[in-house]
């Protein structure tokens, strides 16, 4: 919703510097509260994490096989990092609440829901969004089963439902019937496409 | 032919309003609603969210140059409120800041001071205070008065319908940009885009001609965004034309859900009198409509409940009344059928509770009254080209009514925990906008000297595959490889003063005005050709982008022709212009001819109860529809299966929600449940009806977005038959929809406080929202 214009971008880049003032600040605060705590258990102080925000910070992904750095706020989603940011606007926000699954991206290989994920936390991942799962021209079977079969109608619940049929072909080569139900059930189509989405999620996996 | 959009959808690369790229300099509008459904604003406190850091403005009325005015039958509804708010949710102001978060934020610190007001959410109290959007219209046939004394059975009772949130997948939305010398052009996720247009205009104080309006796709409208999507474009142009930067507003799920209307919810009164060999004599109903606070489409929508008080029935003797009543919830509004199947549910009622008393299955009685060629509607029209006689015997042949109902009974008398049911629901469904003059569409177009061609339309694509449709009729009308045809977004500069895509004419109007202006470059194409061969324009054809002449090819191709006929300067672009011929309805009389045809069919549906825990599951669906002659099998079996199964969410699992302080409870889609996966019906079985099709319909292909919707009426009946297996003192409270838990409720006949009488039923639950059993 909110793209970022090379204003804020540069904003992003002052905070940085920022951030780094304040890590040499958080970093103290956590050896001076160690300190204290090693006057009780020296053996197990714990090893608190660095401390995030309020401004930006950097995360790094790999993003449908590139590299990729942005600079977000630590309540920033996975969905609004890609949209937003990375300006991958094949991932849909619908309810921004986990209930429909139209934001499924993969994450580390395994169908998350972007919106439910922070960006900070994906920090390293390998991300595959709708616009990464074809080879170059060459479309995943699941996408190419969804035109065959015209299981698309206004097509905004699809990157999700893709991405989640796929996901499911993934980790299991020959499905059945309740096996694309499970895997999609938490995908909201309100154009009913589902009877559709059936048969070409089992057709695809028939070709893969 | 395949959807033209479906590769676009598959990859992620499909652009729909939020994913248009923004101009450097964009600006947010995030919209304040009102906290209380009624009430005086007495004094509002922007200070501490102006103060706030990326905060530009707050929108009020106070700031419209023009007309603080956006109701479009009536003028009944503010853009932005001034003294008085009438629903929760109702736009105050608009916050714009660099990013909706920073504008949300905002939003929290707006201070409002508030006096409320007597709340009315319930519509038959509404009526009874005299709150009414409109004087309440009557529809009449023959003589009901007379009628009763010739009818052997009389039943009467209540009805009631919940409404139905759209559940658009993607939210409402705009982003207005700022032009030269005062233009502005709108991007708008609408299925109206001369209404935003014209309502901009309106209320910005300019022409038409400055508000450029222009669509490229919705992800879903279901006439949620017919009249609904205007207040965001209108906000966002505002914005854009105050502040002279590119404005984007597009509502979050939950402020969409909060500030939207719905289907309307209806509370009816019905009776019906039959013969002693079941047929119907007369009928009467009474439709108390909830309209929310303001008319937006409210009357057009209850006219057409009155159009369909009688469904596929035929009735001598009928007098139907329908009241707009004026509640504070948000002003309800157009959704799939139209209010269409509102008045469809009361009639079902009224047969099944007909059905149940005189102990006859409620098949017999709607096989016995279906209408037939030569009967009259209620509203004068006779009808034509019918066939529910045939869908019904197709039914019978291809699905068996007899042999379902003994597999049902089979099942019932062997297993106590399970019962199944069944129902049929047949459906006869107007085609046309009921307002004559929303009957025209215009097309244009291009064919540029390469021979590739563009085509716009009137039409707005929002997945009923209107865009898919249009192109096949230009590549088939021209015989060219579709590659070649391109259909561009739907814009108010290239087709002008555009009736919504709704009323599930868009494919005849468009298609026929598409028809129409390509048949006109033909012509012109042919008498070029003609004379270059020396042969009269009838001897001329294309086919395969290739010229024949008196049915032999020729060496000239489709490109040099149009090349041929550009240097000749023969005009190679045309705008098609359709008006459906034959309609008119005269409001005095209640009486005219306001379709070109009807649509007909019947489902057959079937449905499992776990008795112990209230739950079911639709085992299958039969259904034997009238396409006509469809032109696009894929696309129409779509929006049968789609539409089927909202109509079965509408009746079942949707249950919307609002507390007697007009507060939507069901703000959320974790709050409301649409049909997911696991409540499709496990079979959906589509047969085309045989016919030559109808000629005011394209290519004879009848419409088809809408009437699939009321198969899902069906659904209730079903479960009302399994439930009666289970539990023979079950008594009907026709009160949808049938959630798990009043199922459950049903099966063991506690289902709230019910009186049953000859000549009444009536739960005590209905029409009271704050009493309806919590998800
Ligand atoms: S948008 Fe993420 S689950 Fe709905
Ligand atoms: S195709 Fe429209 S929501 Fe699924």
């Amino acid at each position: 919703m909110n793209n970022k214009s090379s204003n804020e971008e540069k904003k992003a880049v002052s905070r940085r510097s920022f951030l780094k003032g304040a890590g040499v600040t958080t970093a103290s605060t956590v050896a001076m509260s160690a300190g204290l705590l090693s006057f009780k258990a020296p053996e197990t102080a714990p090893k608190r994490p660095p401390v995030l925000g309020p401004g930006d910070t950097e995360v790094r992904l790999e993003v449908n096989g590139q590299q990729e750095s942005v600079w977000v706020e630590p309540r920033t989603t996975l969905a609004e990092a890609l949209r937003d940011h990375l300006h991958l606007t094949g991932t849909k926000v619908v309810c921004d609440r986990g209930s429909c699954s139209a934001c499924t991206v993969w994450l580390n290989d395994k169908p998350v829901c972007s919106c439910m994920t922070l960006a900070v936390d994906a920090e390293g991942s390998k991300v595959t969004t709708v616009e990464g799962l074809a080879d170059g021209d060459t479309l995943h079977p699941v996408q190419e089963a969804f035109i065959e079969y015209d299981a698309a109608m206004c097509g905004y619940c699809t990157p999700g439902m893709v991405m989640s049929c796929a996901g499911l072909l993934k980790r299991n080569a020959n499905p059945n019937l309740d096996d694309v139900k499970a895997a999609t059930s938490g995908n909201l189509c309100r154009c009913g496409t589902y009877p559709k989405v059936f048969e070409a999620t089992l057709a695809a996996a028939k070709k893969m | 032919m395949k959807n033209i959009d479906s590769k676009g959808h598959v990859t992620g690369k499909s652009i729909y309003l939020d994913d248009i790229p923004t101009i450097q300099g964009t600006l947010y509008g995030v919209v304040f609603g009102s906290p209380v459904a009624h009430g005086h604003i007495d004094a509002v406190d922007y200070s501490k969210a102006l103060a706030m850091p990326g905060v530009i403005r707050i929108i009020t009325h106070k700031d419209i140059p023009g007309e603080n005015q956006i109701g479009g039958i009536i003028p009944d509804e503010p853009l932005f409120a001034t003294n008085e708010v009438h629903f929760q949710g109702q736009p105050i102001a608009l916050i714009i800041a660099e990013s909706d978060h920073l504008a949300s934020e905002a939003r929290k610190c707006i201070e409002l001071k508030i006096s409320e007001k007597e709340i009315i959410v319930d519509p038959r109290v509404a009526q009874q205070k005299g709150e009414l959007i409109q004087p309440p219209r009557t529809f009449a046939l023959g003589d009901t008065e007379k009628a009763w004394a010739k009818c052997v059975h009389v039943f009467q009772g209540k009805a009631d319908t919940n409404g139905q949130e759209h559940l658009y997948i993607e939210t409402q939305g705009a982003y207005a940009v700022p032009m030269e010398n005062g233009n502005i052009r709108i991007s708008s996720s609408t299925q109206g885009p001369t209404a935003v247009q014209r309502t901009t205009a309106w209320v910005l104080g300019v022409g038409m001609h400055k508000i450029e309006v222009d669509v490229v796709r919705l992800g879903g409208g279901f006439g949620g965004k017919e009249d609904q999507a205007t207040p965001w474009a209108v906000m966002a142009a505002l914005g854009a034309q105050l502040l002279n930067k590119p404005i984007k507003v597009v509502l979050n799920r939950m402020d969409d859900m909060r500030m939207t209307g719905k289907r309307h919810p209806y509370s009816s009164d019905y009776k019906i009198g039959l013969s002693e060999d079941l047929k119907i004599i007369a009928y009467e109903a009474t439709f108390f409509q909830n309209a929310g606070a303001a008319a937006d489409l409210s009357p057009a929508v209850m006219e057409r409940t009155l159009f369909h008080a009688t469904n596929a029935y035929f009735v001598p003797n009928v007098q139907v009344t329908a009241y707009s009543c004026k509640t504070n919830l948000p002003p309800n509004t157009a959704f799939r059928g139209f209010g269409g199947p509102q008045g469809m549910f009361v009639i079902e009622s009224a047969l099944a509770h007909a059905a149940h008393e005189l102990n006859v299955p409620t098949y017999v009685l709607q096989k016995k009254n279906l209408l037939k060629n030569g009967d009259e509607f209620p509203y004068g029209q006779i009808a034509a080209d019918v066939g529910l006689q045939h869908i019904w015997s197709d039914m019978e042949s291809k699905f068996d009514i007899q042999a379902v109902e003994k597999r049902i009974r089979a099942f019932n008398a062997n297993h106590s925990d399970q019962k199944k049911g069944f129902s049929l629901m047949p459906v006869t469904f107007g085609i046309s906008f009921t307002k004559t003059p929303m009957n025209q569409a215009r097309a244009l177009v291009h064919i540029y000297s390469d021979g590739s061609v563009g085509v716009s339309t009137g039409a707005v694509e929002m997945g009923q595959g209107v865009n898919t449709k249009m192109l096949q009729i230009a590549a088939q009308m021209f015989s060219l490889d579709p590659e070649r045809v391109k259909l561009e977004s739907t814009n108010t500069t290239r087709v002008a003063n555009t009736s919504p895509s709704a009323a599930s004419a868009t494919s005849d109007l468009n298609g026929k005005a598409l028809q129409k202006a390509c048949n006109a470059l033909l012509e012109r194409l042919k008498q070029s050709a003609a004379d270059h061969f020396g042969v009269s324009p009838g001897d001329i054809e294309l086919k395969n982008e290739q010229v024949y002449s008196q049915g032999k090819a020729t060496s000239m191709s489709w490109n040099q022709l149009v090349d041929m006929a550009f240097l000749q300067r023969i005009c190679l672009t045309e705008n098609g212009h359709y008006a459906t011929p034959i309609i008119n309805f005269d409001k005095t009389k209640e009486k005219g001819h306001p379709f070109a045809y009807h649509v007909h069919g019947l489902a057959l549906t079937e449905v499992s109860i776990d008795c112990i825990r209230g739950v079911y599951e639709f085992d299958a669906v039969k259904i034997v529809h009238d396409f006509g002659k469809t032109m696009n099998p894929s696309v129409d079996i779509g929006q049968i299966e789609g539409g089927l199964v909202q109509g079965i969410g509408w009746m079942t699992m949707e249950e919307l929600n609002y507390d007697n302080q007009g507060r939507l409870r069901s703000n959320s889609l974790s709050a409301y449940k649409i049909p997911d996966i696991y409540s499709v019906p496990k079979e959906v079985l589509i047969e085309a009806l045989e016919t030559d099709g109808n000629d005011m319909a394209i290519l004879k292909s009848k419409a088809v977005g809408e009437p699939p919707l009321m198969y899902g009426i069906g659904a209730y009946f079903a479960i009302e038959n399994a439930i009666r297996a289970f539990n023979p003192s079950f008594i009907s409270t026709f009160d949808a929809p049938f959630t798990h838990e009043k199922v459950l409720l049903a099966l063991y006949n506690h289902y709230g406080i019910l009186e049953n009488s000859k000549t009444g039923i009536r739960s005590s639950l209905s029409g009271n929202a704050d009493v309806r059993i919590a998800q």
